[in-house]
């Protein structure tokens, strides 16, 4: 059972449904994809059948396009990155598990754009690894590549070569002194700066697939930094991330609370910071353990 | 060869050569045809280099540090440019600043919120009725981390500065008034068609893929991540200078204001180090306005491709046809350290 302060997140998720079904970003805006599967993961973590969001599924379902790709907008096909998070929307819904079914089969079919790593190259990572990017024939990300290979995972693909070569992809690119950049390691010879949000992400990915020594030194820098996050997409992340790897803060109820009493200094959060927020609050193993 | 964040770079052969070489255009020409043949065949892109410009107008001010009176300065600005209350007055102004990624004590990385704070003070002491701050961080996928950490969210706060962050703004799409690249439309945020001026705030800094990052490169951020990828992955692909040009042409920016009281030299736009510059500089015309920029960093604006390629096309670079207002180059000229390990640094230096 939700509790009331997670109650009253769903409830606010809940209230931003559109007549037409699905959610905008923004009160008051237009539908998204991204922000529909994110409303209703948040809304089924948090304990609502899933019939009652069949309206905001099919809505999502309305941007699938025939190779299985959920695209931000029929104008942009090439915007494929909702896909993963449809993924998870569907996830175990015997109407849509068709629809799932073609996104996973273009999502292992599809990835970012890969090629031989040049010895002179000024970046430090390795190109030749298949991810996912963010939009078709682009490089691969950290969270695309994170994101897909969790989506993969809940669908039951754990062992799928190319969750393997994502997983690798991730370790890749994790920085030495610990935790993820967005996509590179080092520029010109210089490390860059580890991101809470992709540490968070490739840590929520990489849970299971990997021996926490490999990582330890990525949820060292994150426990170090949890506390003094302040908004949702660092603090999101960063919980789930730890919680996956059984480091959950004994405080994530209150930080999350905190970080979500913040919009009356913000504004409304975007409908997947909320329902971002709402995951982590209750999904006190990870996104993937919360899936299954 | 160039590589870019991590894409996979797409240079045409003669691309190519000009990076290599760090030689102009016009050079190549000269050096490639014989005399009747390159008058032949080299007319159109003789007259492209030369194309006729009108004249514009930067102004520079002195300013020594984020304490001082950054608002008297942009005022002052105003006034030597021809910028009227009549032409504000009533106006929704959209600041966009260079927002891209926090680390603990640097602050050269990103506009400063006292700049930001001065300029929404004397656009509305002008007569502006709405100003408010635009960002689509090209890197940072969180920015309300972003606007947090570099102390800009208290001044949005305190100065009741409504904020919109582009990357997941609603869009419309138009097409590319500029085709310098291969895209054929350009998707922009909605919110630039309620706003009547477009103020680009960026940051006096080196680049380490574009050689330096003034008003025109800052526009990059104004591109929707959640459409363009991050960081803005199709854009890059599709040339980085390219695209500078395309989305100026496109979106016809109005104002430009650059934050050099602390720059970035060397490794910019993230990892470079702080440089003391202690200048605001600005202007209606944006190449006129980053030519001005680069000549005080020490660097040859006919040398950075993105901007010799706007001269002429929207508007002018050479020295002579600016007229420069408020300090001269020369008062505040200072070296920016550019890096030999970095190809698009080569050659950019300004020789006097």
């Amino acid at each position: 059972m939700a509790d009331s302060k997670t109650d009253r997140i769903l409830d606010e998720i809940w209230k931003r449904r559109l007549p037409e079904g699905g959610f905008a970003s923004r009160p008051g805006g237009e539908y998204r994809p991204d922000a529909t599967a994110w409303a209703i993961l948040a809304l089924r973590v948090g304990g609502i059948d899933s019939q009652r969001l069949l309206a905001e599924m099919r809505r999502l379902g309305g941007s699938q396009l025939k190779d299985g790709r959920i695209a931000l907008s029929p104008e942009h096909p090439e915007v494929y990155w909702p896909t993963p998070l449809a993924i998870f929307a569907w996830h175990r819904t015997p109407e849509f598990s068709r629809g799932a079914s073609r996104a996973v089969s273009f999502l292992l079919k599809t990835s970012g754009s890969h090629f031989k790593r040049d010895p002179n190259s000024p970046g430090g990572h390795d190109t030749s690894l298949r991810g996912w990017g963010w939009t078709e024939d682009t490089h691969s990300w950290i969270e695309p590549t994170a994101l897909s290979i969790l989506a993969l995972r809940s669908a039951g693909h754990n062992d799928h070569e190319r969750v393997s070569e994502g997983a690798r992809l991730l370790l890749d690119r994790q920085l030495s002194r610990g935790g993820w950049n967005y996509g590179n390691t080092t520029v010109f010879g210089t490390e860059l700066a580890s991101m809470p949000e992709s540490t968070g992400l490739a840590l929520s990915a990489l849970s299971g697939l990997t021996a926490g020594q490999a990582v330890s030194g990525s949820i060292a820098k994150i426990k170090e930094s949890v506390r003094s996050l302040k908004t949702p997409l660092s603090l999101g992340w960063a919980i789930l991330g730890l919680s996956a790897w059984g480091e959950r803060p004994s405080d994530t109820h209150d930080l999350i609370d905190r970080c979500f009493r913040r919009q009356d200094r913000y504004g409304a959060y975007d409908t997947s910071l909320v329902g971002l927020l709402a995951v982590a609050r209750k999904a006190e193993e990870g996104l993937i353990y919360a899936l299954s | 060869m160039p590589y870019r964040n991590g894409q996979p770079p797409i240079p045409t052969a003669l691309e190519t050569i000009l990076r290599s070489s760090r030689i102009s255009r016009r050079d190549l020409l000269f050096r490639l045809l014989p005399g009747g043949l390159f008058t032949f065949l080299s007319l159109p892109l003789l007259q492209a280099c030369t194309r006729a410009e009108s004249p514009a107008e930067a102004f520079i001010a002195k300013v020594p540090r984020y304490g001082a009176d950054i608002r008297s300065a942009i005022l002052s600005g105003f006034r030597e440019l021809g910028v009227t209350p009549g032409e504000l007055k009533g106006k929704t102004i959209l600041l966009k600043p260079n927002l891209v990624e926090t680390r603990a004590d640097a602050p050269h990385i990103n506009t400063h919120p006292s700049v930001i704070r001065a300029a929404a003070e004397a656009f509305r002491s002008l007569g502006a009725s709405n100003v408010l701050l635009a960002e689509g961080s090209g890197h940072c996928r969180d920015t309300l981390r972003l606007l947090e950490e570099t102390g800009m969210a208290d001044v949005l706060v305190e100065d009741r500065i409504p904020f919109v962050d582009l990357n997941y703004d609603d869009v419309y799409t138009v097409p590319n008034a500029g085709g310098h690249s291969r895209l054929k439309t350009l998707t922009l945020p909605l919110t630039l068609r309620k706003v009547d001026w477009v103020v680009s705030m960026a940051k006096l800094k080196t680049h380490h893929w574009a050689g330096v990052t003034l008003s025109m490169k800052n526009l990059f951020g104004l591109m929707p991540g959640s459409f363009y990828g991050w960081p803005k992955n199709i854009l890059h692909h599709a040339g980085i200078e390219n695209c500078i040009l395309d989305i100026n042409a496109t979106v016809r920016p109005h104002f430009a204001i650059v934050d050099g009281i602390v720059g970035m030299e060397g490794d910019g736009p993230i990892m470079g180090a702080p440089k003391a510059a202690g200048v605001i500089v600005m202007g209606r015309n944006f190449p006129a306005v980053d030519a001005t920029c680069s000549r005080v960093m020490g660097i040859d604006p006919g040398r950075v491709d993105y901007i010799a390629d706007s001269s002429g096309r929207l508007g002018t670079i050479r020295e002579e046809n600016i007229r420069q207002r408020g300090e001269t180059i020369r008062s505040v000229h200072s070296d920016f350290d550019l890096l030999q390990k970095i190809p698009a640094h080569r050659g950019l230096r300004l020789h006097r």
